[in-house]
C-alpha cells in the first residue's frame, strides 16, 4: 500500500500519486498528552510571510483553501487537506508540525505517524517513535516542499521550544510582533471566528461570534500558563490553549476509558441520527472532533476543572449547544463536505462531481500510474510497442491493434513450470492503453541502461525495445523445478506487479528471500539457491517444512524487492 | 488496549450514504427512505432496520436479471446506521442530483428505493448474456454506492475522437447516454486456441464518462456464497 519514509526520505509527490488534491493525516499521540497540530505556509527564505498560511486549529484553512484543516479522523489525530495546484506561488513549502500542549517531552510519545491519502488510498507514510525524540517540545514532522515540483520530505526534527518556538523559526515576525500581541489577539480571535464558522453549523456560529471572544480565550489561557514558556503571546498560542484544553480530553481519551464508555449513552439514541435533534452521544462526536469545536474557546467560559474532566456521559454545560448544529449536519451534507472528501467526495451532487476523485491522471509521460493498481501507457509518440501480459488490459482509447505474441520457448517452459502460461500480448497503433490486474499494486520501473531480473510471474508490461531474457534457477524443492525470471536491460519502462506493499532491501552478506516471495533484484547481484531443511515443530500436515530460499550476494547498491505475498 | 481502535469508531453522520473507510458503506436509514441493497451485503446495523429480500416490486422491476431467479436485492426499512461491505472491495458513493448512471449488476452495492431504475441488457450485446453482463440503469435525486476491486479510474469518453473499449470485466459503471457496442480487437489467430486474452471489448462513443476497475475479477462474491 503506502510507500514507507524514514527520516530524511524525500521524494516527488508525482511519483507517489498522480494527484494534487491531497489529504494529509497525522497521528501522533501520548499518554496524558495534547499536541497542537498545525501546517506552516513558507516562502522561498522558509519564512512564514503571510500567517494566513499559518494552519492551525483556529484558522482552519488558507485563504484561497488550498490548505484546509479537517479535524481528527480516520485515525488520525489531525488531518489537513492540500490542493498542491491552488497553492499560491509564493508559497514554496509547507511544513506540518507538532507541538505539545502543556508539559511533556516528545520522548514520551507513542509510534506515530504522517501520512498522504490521495485518491483514497494511503500513498506515503512517515512513522516516528518516542525513541526517535527526547527532550524536545515540539518537532517538524514533514514537509511539502516546491523544488521544480512539489516534493514531500520526512523530516521528524524535534524542537526544544514549543510552538512559539516554532513560529520563531519560520518568522522572523513574531518576535517584531510581539509587543502587540493583545490587538493582533484581539482583531485575529473575531476575524478568525468567520473561517471557522462557515464549517461549523451557522446555528452555533451566531451566538458565539459576538463580543466576548477575547475574554473567554485569555482566560482560558491564564491557567496553562504556568506549563507553557511565558514569552508565549505569539498570535497563536493563547487560543491554543484555549482549545485544546477541551478538546483534549474529549478527543484524545485519557486511558482507553471513553471508548467503553461510549456504547452505553449511545445505544438508545440510535433512531435518532437520521434527522432527529437530541445530543450526539460522545461516542460519536468525539473520536473525530467536528470543526466546529474550533468554536468552544468562544462559547461560555467552560467550568474550572473541565479540562480534566472525563469523558461525561451526561454533556456538559456548552456541549449541548452543538447538538442542534450536528443533527442538522445529518441533514444537510454540507458542512461536513470538506472532510469527507477524504475518501472520497460526498457532498457534492452529480454522478461527475462524486466521480471527480478518480478522474483519469493527465498525459505527459509515456507510462503514467493512474492509481497504485492502475497504469496507462500512451502508445504512438514514438511507434514504440508494448509487450503486456495478457488479459491485463481493462481499457484502451484510441486504435490499437493488440496481436498475441508468446513468450518464446523459455516461456512455455514458464508457463509448463508454474502453471500459469506466460502469455504476452503486443500492443502497438496509437491511443491510450490501461493495465491492471487481479487488483496487484503496479510499480513502474524506469531502465536507463541498468538491468534488473523480475520474476516471471510479477511481469505486467514492457516496452518492447527493452532486451529481455528468460533465465532459469533451478533448485531443490523450488515447485516446478525452476524459478524463472526475466531480465531486463536496455532503455525503457518494465511495470511489476506486486501484491501488497514491498519492501526493498539492500544486498548484503547475508540477504535472504523466498523464492515465493521476492520479485524482484537489481541484475548485478547473484542468486544462489540456499535450500534449507528446518524442523517446524508446528508445521501442518503436507507440509514438509522444507523451504527454499535464494541467497542474493553483489556489490553494495544492490538491492531485492519483496512482495509480502507467497504464491 | 481500546485506544487504537477508537480512531475507527463511526464519524458524525453527514450525509445518506458516506465511506466508512474505502471498502465500507454507512447509510443513514430512515423511515420512508428504504434502500435497496445486494443481498448479503449487510456487515453490521445500529436501530431498527428490517430486511425483506426480493421483494415483490423489485421482482417486477429486475424480472430479467441474469438468470430469471429473481434480483439479488433486498428492501432495508427503519431508523438507524446500515453497513454494508462487499468482500473488501472498495465503495464508491454517488450522490446522483439527477443524472443518470448505468452499473454493472455485480458492481451495484446498494441505491436509494425511490430512485428509478431498470435492468436493461447491453444492447448490441447478445453474445455476453450468458456472462451475466446485465446493468442498472438509475437516475433521479439520490444516492448510489458501487464497488471496485481496487481503486476505480474515470475515463472521459468524448475527450478522443476514437472510441473507448472496455475489458468488460473490468467495467463498473458508464453514462447511459453513451452508444455501446461490443469489438472483438484481436485478430482472428490470437483466438484460435488461446482465447483467455482480450478477446471482447465494449466500445463506447459519444459524450459521458467510463468508469472501470484495475481488475478482471468481476466475480460476483455476494452471489457465489449464496
Amino acid at each position: 500500500m503506502a510507500r514507507e519514509f524514514q527520516r530524511g526520505h524525500k521524494a516527488r509527490i508525482s511519483d507517489l500519486t498522480a494527484g494534487t488534491d491531497l489529504y494529509v493525516g497525522v497521528q501522533i499521540t501520548g499518554p496524558g498528552l495534547t499536541f497542537d497540530i498545525s501546517c506552516f505556509g513558507l516562502d522561498a527564505d522558509e519564512r512564514l510571510s503571510d500567517d494566513r498560511y499559518f494552519v492551525f486549529f483556529n484558522q482552519p484553512k488558507s485563504p484561497e483553501e488550498s490548505i484546509q484543516l479537517l479535524g481528527a479522523q480516520a485515525g488520525d489525530t489531525e488531518s489537513f487537506r492540500v490542493t498542491l495546484d491552488r497553492i499560491p506561488a509564493n508559497i514554496q513549502k509547507l511544513s506540518f508540525t507538532a507541538t505539545i500542549d502543556g508539559a511533556g517531552q516528545m520522548s514520551q510519545i507513542a509510534p506515530g505517524y504522517v501520512r498522504i491519502v490521495a485518491g483514497g488510498e494511503e500513498v506515503a507514510r512517515y512513522s516516528f517513535n518516542g525513541a526517535e525524540f527526547s527532550t524536545e517540545r515540539a518537532v517538524m514532522l514533514g514537509d511539502f516542499y516546491l523544488k521544480d515540483v512539489w516534493r514531500f520530505a520526512a523530516v521528524g526534527q524535534g524542537f526544544d521550544g514549543g510552538l512559539d518556538a516554532l513560529l520563531k523559526n519560520f518568522g522572523g515576525e513574531v518576535a517584531e510582533e510581539e509587543p502587540a500581541p493583545a490587538p493582533q489577539e484581539a482583531a485575529g480571535a473575531p476575524s478568525f471566528a468567520p473561517p471557522g464558522q462557515a464549517t461549523a453549523p451557522p446555528a452555533f456560529g451566531a451566538p458565539t461570534a459576538s463580543a466576548p471572544a477575547p475574554e473567554p480565550a485569555q482566560q482560558n489561557f491564564a491557567p496553562p500558563q504556568g506549563a507553557t514558556p511565558p514569552p508565549a503571546p505569539a498570535p497563536a498560542p493563547p487560543s491554543v490553549h484555549a482549545a485544546q484544553t477541551i478538546v483534549a480530553p474529549l478527543g484524545t481519551p485519557p486511558g482507553g476509558m471513553q471508548p467503553p464508555a461510549a456504547p452505553s449513552p449511545h445505544a438508545p439514541p440510535i433512531g435518532q441520527v437520521p434527522g432527529q435533534t437530541a445530543p450526539p452521544p460522545p461516542g460519536y462526536g468525539q473520536p473525530t472532533a467536528p470543526p466546529g469545536y474550533g468554536q468552544q474557546p468562544h462559547a461560555p467560559t467552560p467550568p474550572p476543572g473541565y479540562g480534566h474532566q472525563p469523558p461525561a456521559p451526561t454533556p456538559p454545560p456548552g456541549y449541548g449547544q452543538p447538538a442542534g448544529p450536528l443533527s442538522g449536519q445529518s441533514v444537510a451534507p454540507s458542512p461536513y463536505g470538506a472532510p469527507q472528501g477524504v475518501p472520497q467526495g460526498g457532498g457534492a451532487q452529480g454522478v461527475a462531481a462524486a466521480l471527480q476523485g478518480y478522474r483519469e491522471a493527465p498525459t505527459g509521460q509515456r507510462w503514467t500510474l493512474q492509481n497504485k493498481k492502475l497504469i496507462r501507457v500512451d502508445l504512438g509518440a514514438d511507434d514504440q510497442p508494448v509487450l503486456a501480459r495478457q488479459g491485463s488490459m481493462v481499457l484502451y482509447q484510441g486504435k490499437v491493434e493488440f496481436s498475441y505474441k508468446g513468450a518464446g520457448f523459455a516461456g512455455r517452459i514458464v508457463g509448463n513450470a508454474t502453471g500459469q502460461e506466460m502469455q504476452l500480448m503486443r500492443c502497438t497503433g496509437r491511443g491510450q492503453v490501461f493495465l491492471a490486474e487481479e487488483a496487484t499494486h503496479l510499480h513502474p520501473i524506469e531502465l536507463q541502461g541498468d538491468a534488473i531480473c523480475v520474476s516471471a510471474e510479477n511481469v505486467l508490461a514492457f516496452d518492447e525495445r527493452l532486451q529481455h531474457e528468460v533465465r532459469r534457477i533451478e533448485g531443490h524443492g523450488i515447485p516446478g523445478g525452476a524459478l524463472f525470471v526475466m531480465q531486463f536491460q536496455g532503455t525503457g519502462t518494465v511495470v511489476v506487479k506486486t501484491h501488497g506493499t514491498p519492501v526493498v532491501l539492500p544486498v548484503t552478506p547475508t540477504t535472504f528471500a523466498d523464492c515465493h516471495a521476492v520479485v524482484a533484484w537489481s541484475a548485478a547481484a547473484q542468486a544462489i539457491v540456499s535450500s534449507q531443511v528446518r524442523m517446524r515443530y508446528n508445521a501442518y500436515p503436507g507440509h514438509s517444512g522444507e523451504s527454499v530460499n535464494l541467497q542474493f550476494r553483489g556489490a553494495p547498491g544492490n538491492f531485492i524487492v519483496v512482495q509480502p505475498f507467497e504464491v | 488496549m481500546n485506544q487504537p481502535l477508537a480512531g475507527y469508531a463511526p464519524t458524525p453522520v453527514a450525509a445518506r450514504m458516506e465511506n466508512h473507510g474505502a471498502n465500507m458503506l454507512k447509510v443513514a436509514m430512515q423511515t420512508g427512505n428504504d434502500l435497496l441493497a445486494r443481498v448479503g451485503s449487510m456487515v453490521a446495523y445500529e436501530g431498527f432496520v428490517q430486511y425483506e429480500p426480493n421483494p415483490p416490486a423489485v421482482r417486477q422491476i429486475a424480472r430479467d436479471w441474469i438468470t430469471g431467479e429473481g434480483a439479488p436485492l433486498m428492501k432495508a426499512s427503519g431508523d438507524g446506521l446500515l453497513y454494508l461491505a462487499d468482500y473488501g472491495a472498495e465503495i464508491v458513493v454517488i450522490n446522483l442530483g439527477g443524472d443518470s448512471i448505468s452499473v454493472n449488476g455485480t458492481n451495484l452495492l446498494a441505491f436509494d428505493a425511490h430512485l428509478q431504475w431498470g435492468v436493461e441488457r447491453v444492447k448490441g450485446l447478445a453474445k455476453f448474456a450468458g456472462q451475466g453482463l446485465w446493468n442498472i440503469k438509475i437516475s433521479g435525486q439520490g444516492y448510489v454506492a458501487l464497488t471496485s476491486r481496487g481503486t476505480p479510474i474515470v475515463v472521459d469518453c468524448g475527450r478522443g475522437e476514437d472510441e473507448t473499449y472496455v475489458d468488460p470485466d473490468a467495467l463498473i459503471a458508464w453514462s447511459p447516454n453513451l452508444k455501446v457496442k461490443g469489438k472483438r480487437s484481436f485478430k482472428a489467430g490470437s483466438l484460435i486456441g488461446r482465447g483467455s486474452g482480450e478477446a471482447y471489448q465494449m466500445g463506447f462513443s459519444g459524450e459521458g464518462i467510463v468508469v472501470v476497475q484495475p481488475s478482471e475479477d468481476s466475480t460476483d462474491r455476494l452471489r457465489v456464497r449464496g
